[in-house]
């Protein structure tokens, strides 16, 4: 290695790419066509950045597995083996970035957090974010360009580039993913430079052109909206799935979190009205909830509207409208709340909602003075003028027309997603030159040309904003697995015919955006993982004067449907979103947040729609059979999907969500569920109505992590309206009686000594906040990503075989039928002082710690069961067959997947238990560092230990610490009157505790279904 | 004694005009006779199931415990219902050997043998599931106390290792018994064979015997210590087997009414095992002098008994539960009668309480096609009941949210039919090669035997003497 490439870690890695000689060496020792050894590439990247010798990479291709340890010749600056680095970059979904901090273990990136210094992130993450690790080690990433097909190399395709596009009058058409990135938007505008009949257009499936349109309509620019739930007291969500299906959810959760926050008895939490047709994870964090179709919504807020436009100026286009829910019992209470929280209210609508919806909604929002308190506007640069489903609209039509030569799409996979009436693939066939850029060599690459495989945001350069502006540089953690190229890199080679490095490219963008001198705050920026003060400008918005006479065209051509009309609506899928994720087998396995589905997409509908088409409204315990139903749009799209009966879902209405059904994808994605997308057309982005259902006389197996749904009246999530808790602030821990404890006492009588454990600190313990948390179940991914959980598949996971060491609980609860409620419910292991699974081990495998931990051995496991058995909180989970060495040596190419696991974890062999551990090797590294630095205490300051769940958890609902320590966070949460455990009576004395849910419900609001 | 005040005389024990030589060449020409055709046609369908069995077991310890339908609440299911199951048919043996013993019951002298080799084939079926049923079957030589360098002890907490002491105690003493009473047979059989190798084998086992004075007087001391030891154990077996279940924390397991109930259920299944077993082979080989009808009423009496019991303690269960006030019990019982494993529930009370009720009358408790029939039907019952409280309180237990349907798989249901192999071909085995009915000991309840007998005018048994 070279004397340069010494100087900073990170470049190290770029300059080795650059070496021409290496690059020779590899190309000779592994042709890149030869699929057999395409693992050597992989392994041999590894081996680079552990810092072997580049002679040694050729061990790799041994017939024999020969594993050696490579010892450090020179050991990189900072490096020492064990102990991981931490690194700031940013993750992106949609164009917009969130700040992360990746954790490496000797050059492997193994673990996502949030980072601290983000304002968006604030240290936390979603499960996107957590399930990139899976993304970045997916050995079915494409790992070559294609040329119709054929392999082909980088250096073709660069001179391919630079052929082509040497004729600058070519009509070249850009379809790029949304993008907030100055590097490609420098190449962007340098593109369109060049190519003066080129033409560029955003395509992402699920975009918020409806509420840029909306805004442009109100306010005559077109905004970016940004909600302030901790401003808000009253919060109205009109279809809109914000706390999950939001860029800006990981900020939008934590704020909403906060403003719920019952700290004492005198706390005033905000409300939650979710007005929408699906049970949406944030409608079962509604105070209120109405069901109604999502096609009824724009009525909905129409008669909102007028019922506002009564009392506060600026919605006259809408004062003496009148239609059917006009007389709504809700629209005189949601009016009375927003007029008495002026400047301190939040209206949202679902982003697919038609722009009249939003425009609409913002109307309200400025009227209603929130504008500019509870709701930011942001100019945002990266937003284009035009409404982009349009301007794609008429690309795929110029295509058909002939009028497009080269057709270059960077990221999107518009063949799977674009709305189905726009026949993109035959728009696509009939261009000449199709180049692609993608991860999987997916459905659009197979109609292109060319396919350049895309590196992964953790293996490349690139830049970008955060949701509400904040500047990144996103920074490789990796060499590419694969060889592929980055968005800016592809992108330049397009337009300047020249193989140019993501990171010159990045920092030539930089160069003029940074103030100062360039190279500090060049590292400065990359050690933070974001630019100083950087935002969006925020807009003062006024009411254009074109509103009023827009506002009073969305009233008149709404014609009403028969109520008894079915309507089906189509949404991003909460996990796998349009489809990209679909090949990550954690986001797959990971239980729906409200249906507990893993593994397939379903079409949800309520018990009452359920019996109107003949499906019986609640499902036989323990039968995985689900009624197959056909659906026919009134256009003639069909397709069959099982039915699931969701409570709480519209009447009516349908929902399906899109992202499945992926063929040749991966073997993760390929037969996965039913694509729906042949459902969705550019008139019928959300919902189509008239929709006709019946029964297709078949069954199909749906793996639910959770056969029943309710809690049999056993006080396990405790809850209470913000008025009894008031008059009975310990109504929690009053909720059980348990006998033998009286006084003071703090457990019950016992023959035999009270205390179970030695004088030792620290003493670990955990609460759970169920008031904070909103059942997203990042604290899952998280999990499986730190302790090396194994991906199952859906065979295990409908047999109960689910290894996630923390599930959250779903309960329903109330009127079943009807409108009921929901509860969440994360359950890790509890950690029980006095615990029956130690008790019953014939081989005392399982053993308590003297700080406090439920500890299992795994290697003195004989499997017997016993404690799984008698573990009152069935928190273990048992190796049924081999299923870590499924996970990690299938496949062609099983180094890969290897990569991702944690080192400080043990990969648990079958015929063991295991369970959550309090993330032991957390515990143990701040032990160690702690001692290191004290020189005898064990005891970590408080907040050092964060648990894997803890940490990434946006709502802050997972504490964690010392609890011998008074002060320490988790001692005070359990403190707390709302604290308790579940089945204290047992005295099993959990260390994990909850803090009870407090609902706000306004009394005015008569529920209806 | 004056003839006013005569007691009704017994039935006679062994039936027909039997003296000591026919009841010796009845019994011990059984295993010389050539073999017949039916034991080979049973014995090779026996060695099918066991390959089966074995078959099963090899994929088991190959794939995993996954080719069970085990779940995540359902960590435990067939596996060990069949091991309470088989455990449970091993006691009638004991409890026929031992406790009739002491308490001179002449009666059990024509199906002990047969009672105590039933036993130990099917604690053997028995110990093979906890064995299996591990998760790592390599390592299972942890669970004994073997000194080591690491100083690792087994956790003497845990029921399931006080089972493994008492099931394996229970087979060692059982298998002593009945070798024991075994070794004047085998001298008979020695003494009987005409092949050099036969009278070598037998004459090997026979110890020695010569039916000296001095032997039998040792034989006599030894098998009465044996029987005082095997009486405790005969209690202490399912007892403990019951503490798997009783000392847990869940509801249905854990209940105090456990020990009682498991022994009485296990004598119930014991007994209608050694009579299933026993009305077929009286017939195939002609003993029905020996084994006669008042055997077979005796035994259904017991049943009647047991089966109370068990009826009882089912109630007892469902009362405990409410009144105890606990929720999560109250919940468990009223789901095992009415929720997803009803079927299983009222299949076992079917079979356990309503089917012994034939045997209140005593033309049905004679009747030996009905006997035959109840005697099955009892031990279907019996699984059922193992598998309701092993399934059910584990399917449905505290967290709703964890709650899980236990469905087996071809590989539980071979593996159980399989087991069934194995206890026949061993059963088989022994009706081919051992006397089945203890010769010296059935001698001693002949008339013949009475030091009276031969003082006696007419010649025949008279006890009222």
């Amino acid at each position: 290695m070279g004397k340069e490439q010494q100087q900073t870690y990170w470049r190290s890695l770029n300059e080795l790419a650059q070496n021409e000689e290496y690059r020779k060496f590899a190309e000779r020792e592994f042709p890149e066509n030869a699929t057999e050894l395409s693992d050597g590439v992989s392994r041999r990247n590894f081996l680079q950045i552990m810092g072997a010798s580049v002679a040694l990479a050729g061990l790799a291709a041994c017939r024999k597995p020969v594993q050696k340890i490579m010892p450090y010749t020179r050991q990189p600056e900072h490096m020492v083996p064990g102990i991981p680095l931490y690194y700031a970059s940013a993750a992106p979904f949609r164009g917009n970035l969130n700040g992360i901090i990746v954790e490496t273990n000797e050059g492997r990136p193994t673990k996502i957090e949030g980072n601290d210094l983000h304002p968006e992130s604030k240290g936390r993450t979603n499960i996107r974010q957590q399930a990139a690790i899976l993304e970045l080690y997916d050995q079915d990433r494409s790992r070559r360009i294609r040329r119709n097909g054929e392999s082909s190399s980088w250096d073709d395709f660069v001179a391919f580039c630079r052929d082509h596009f040497a004729d600058t009058g070519r009509r070249v058409a850009f379809i790029s993913e949304s993008s907030s990135s100055p590097t490609l938007d420098r190449l962007r505008n340098k593109a369109l430079d060049k190519f003066p009949n080129g033409r560029w257009v955003t395509f992402e499936t699920y975009n918020d052109e409806s509420v840029t349109t909306g805004t442009g309509m109100v306010f005559g620019r077109r905004l970016r909206p940004l909600y302030h739930f901790d401003k808000a007291r009253v919060t109205l969500s009109l279809n809109d799935d914000f706390l999950q299906d939001s860029d800006n959810d990981v900020a939008y959760i934590g704020a909403f979190a906060q403003s719920k926050s019952v700290p004492d008895p005198d706390a005033r939490p905000s409300r939650l009205y979710v007005a929408e047709s699906n049970y949406s994870l944030t409608g079962s964090n509604a105070d209120h909830r109405l069901r109604i179709k999502s096609s009824e919504i724009p009525l909905f807020v129409f008669a909102l509207a007028a019922r506002l436009s009564e009392d506060v100026s600026g919605l006259e286009s809408y004062s003496g409208y009148h239609n059917t829910f006009s007389d709504h019992s809700w629209i005189p209470v949601l009016a009375k709340e927003l007029l008495d929280n002026r400047g301190q209210s939040i209206i949202t609508a679902g982003a697919e909602h038609d722009a009249a919806v939003h425009a609409t909604v913002h109307a309200m929002n400025l009227a209603l003075g929130n504008a500019g308190q509870s709701v930011s506007y942001l100019d945002v640069p990266y937003v284009a003028q035009t409404n982009q489903n349009h301007a794609f609209r008429e690309l795929v039509d110029d295509m058909k027309a002939g009028s497009i030569d080269t057709v270059v799409m960077i990221g999107t996979n518009p063949v799977y997603s674009a709305p189905a009436d726009l026949d993109f693939e035959g728009a696509l066939n009939g261009i000449s030159e199709k180049i692609h850029l993608s991860l999987h060599y997916d459905e659009t690459s197979r109609t292109s040309n060319w396919h350049v495989n895309r590196a992964h945001f953790l293996e490349t350069w690139g830049d970008g904003h955060s949701w509400t502006g904040v500047r990144s540089v996103i920074q490789p953690m990796i060499q590419p697995l694969f060889g592929g190229k980055s968005e800016v890199e592809f992108l330049a080679a397009i337009v300047d015919g020249e193989d140019t490095g993501g990171y010159e490219l990045v920092r030539d963008t930089w160069r003029e955006l940074l103030p100062g001198g360039f190279e500090s705050s060049w590292n400065e920026v990359l050690h933070d993982g974001l630019q100083k003060d950087t935002r969006y400008p925020e807009v003062t918005v006024s009411r254009a004067t074109a509103f009023q006479a827009l506002a009073a065209e969305f009233l008149v051509v709404r014609r009403d449907e028969p109520s008894d009309a079915v309507e089906l609506v189509i949404k991003a899928d909460p996990k796998l979103h349009d489809g990209r994720f679909a090949n990550n087998g954690w986001l797959q396995e990971l239980p729906d947040p409200m249906t507990k589905i893993t593994w397939d997409n379903v079409a949800l509908l309520s018990p009452n729609t359920a019996e109107r088409f003949g499906i019986p409204p609640a499902r036989k315990f323990g039968d995985p059979n689900q009624q197959v139903i056909r659906i026919t749009t009134p256009g003639g799209a069909e397709t069959e999907i099982p039915a699931w009966v969701l409570p709480g879902h519209a009447d009516n209405s349908i929902t399906l969500y899109t992202g499945y059904g992926r063929q040749g994808i991966g073997r993760v994605a390929d037969q996965v569920g039913v694509d729906t997308y042949n459902l969705r057309t550019t008139e019928n982005r959300l919902f189509v109505t008239g929709v006709e259902v019946n029964r297709a006389g078949r069954t199909y197996v749906i793996a639910s992590t959770q056969d029943h749904h309710s809690m049999e009246e056993r006080p396990l999530v405790r809850d209470a309206d913000l008025d009894y808790y008031r008059e009975n602030p310990t109504f929690a821990q009053d909720a059980v009686y348990v006998p033998g404890i009286y006084g003071d006492r703090e457990h019950p009588v016992s023959l035999f000594s009270d205390k179970v454990f030695p004088d030792h600190e620290p003493q670990w313990g955990m609460a759970i906040d169920l008031n904070s948390c909103i059942g997203c179940g990042v604290c899952t991914i998280a999990c499986q990503a730190e302790n090396n959980i194994p991906v199952i598949g859906k065979r295990e996971v409908r047999r109960g075989r689910e290894m996630h060491w923390i599930r959250t609980d779903r309960y329903f609860s109330g009127d079943d039928r009807g409108n009921p409620k929901v509860m969440h419910q994360p359950v890790p292991c509890m950690h029980c002082e006095n615990a029956p699974c130690e008790q019953v081990c014939p081989v005392a495998a399982t053993t308590h710690s003297d700080d406090g931990l439920n500890q299992m051995t795994y290697n003195r496991c004989i499997g017997t069961r016993y404690c799984a058995n008698n573990c009152p909180y069935k928190v273990r989970r048992f190796n049924f067959f081999n299923y870590s060495r499924e996970y990690l040596t299938t496949g062609d190419d099983p180094e890969i997947i290897q990569m991702a696991m944690n080192p400080d974890v043990t990969i648990r062999f079958r015929g063991v238990m295991e369970k959550c551990t309090y993330c032991v090797q957390r515990i143990s590294r701040a032990k160690i560092d702690t001692k290191n630095k004290t020189g005898d205490s064990v005891k970590p300051p408080d907040g050092m230990v964060k648990t894997a769940c803890q940490q990434a958890c946006p709502a802050n609902a997972i504490t964690f610490g010392d609890l011998t320590d008074k002060n320490s966070v988790v001692s005070i949460q359990k403190s707390k009157d709302r604290n308790y455990v579940i089945l204290e009576e047992l005295n099993v004395r959990p260390r994990t505790s909850y803090l009870a849910k407090i609902r706000n419900p306004n009394r005015e609001v008569s529920e209806q279904s | 004694m004056s003839q006013n005040t005569a007691t009704v005389p017994d039935e006679r024990l062994v039936k027909g005009n039997h003296d000591f030589a026919s009841i010796t060449k009845l019994i011990s020409d059984i295993p010389q006779q050539k073999t017949p055709l039916w034991w080979y046609i049973a014995f090779g369908i026996s060695n099918i199931l066991l390959a089966v069995m074995l078959a099963m077991v090899v994929w088991l310890i190959w794939e995993g415990i996954g080719v069970w339908g085990l779940n995540q609440p359902v960590g435990w299911a067939w596996d060990i219902t069949n091991f309470v199951w088989w455990v449970g048919i091993g006691h009638a043996g004991t409890l026929i050997s031992a406790i009739l013993f002491l308490f001179r019951q002449g009666w059990r002298t024509a199906i002990n043998r047969f009672a105590e080799a039933m036993t130990i084939f099917a604690v053997m079926c028995a110990g093979l599931f906890p064995a299996i049923h591990v998760g790592r079957i390599w390592t299972i030589y942890w669970i004994f106390p073997l000194p080591n360098s690491m100083q690792l002890w087994p956790n003497f907490n845990s029921p399931l290792l006080w089972d493994v002491f008492a099931v394996f105690t229970y087979l060692t003493v059982s298998t002593l018994f009945w070798y024991v009473g075994l070794v004047p047979d085998l001298a008979t059989m020695r003494d009987k064979v005409k092949g050099k190798i036969s009278k070598m084998v037998y004459g090997a086992f026979a110890l020695g015997w010569t039916g000296g004075n001095r032997q039998w007087q040792h034989y006599e001391k030894a098998y009465m210590i044996l029987a005082g030891l095997a009486t405790p154990l005969v209690l202490s077996v399912h007892t403990i087997v019951s503490f798997d279940f009783a000392v847990s924390i869940i509801p249905g397991w854990h209940t105090t009414i456990f020990p009682p109930y498991f022994v009485a259920g296990a004598i119930f299944s014991g007994f209608a095992m050694v009579l299933t077993l026993m009305i077929i082979s009286r017939k195939l080989y002609g003993l029905e002098d020996i084994m006669t009808v008042d055997h077979i009423e005796k035994m259904n009496i017991i049943i009647l008994v047991t089966g109370m019991m068990v009826g009882f303690a089912y109630a007892m269960e469902f009362f405990i539960a409410w009144y105890g006030g606990f929720e999560y019990e109250k919940f468990i019982f009223i789901n095992r009668a009415l929720g997803p494993y009803a079927w299983a529930y009222w299949t076992m009370i079917t079979c356990n309480v309503v089917a012994p009720q034939f045997f209140w009358v005593k033309k049905f408790r004679r009747n030996i096609a009905l006997t035959f029939a109840l005697s099955i039907v009892i031990n279907i019952g019996m699984w059922f009941e193992r598998f309701v409280i092993v399934v059910s309180s584990l399917a449905t237990d505290y967290l709703p949210s964890s709650w899980g349907y236990f469905s087996p798989t071809y590989v539980d249901v071979l593996t159980y039919v399989g087991t069934f192999g194995l206890f026949l071909t061993f059963f088989l085995l022994f009706m081919r090669f051992l006397p089945m009915v203890a010769i010296a000991e059935i001698k001693a309840v002949l008339p013949q035997a009475n030091p009276a007998y031969y003082r006696s005018q007419n010649g025949h048994s008279s006890k009222s003497e």
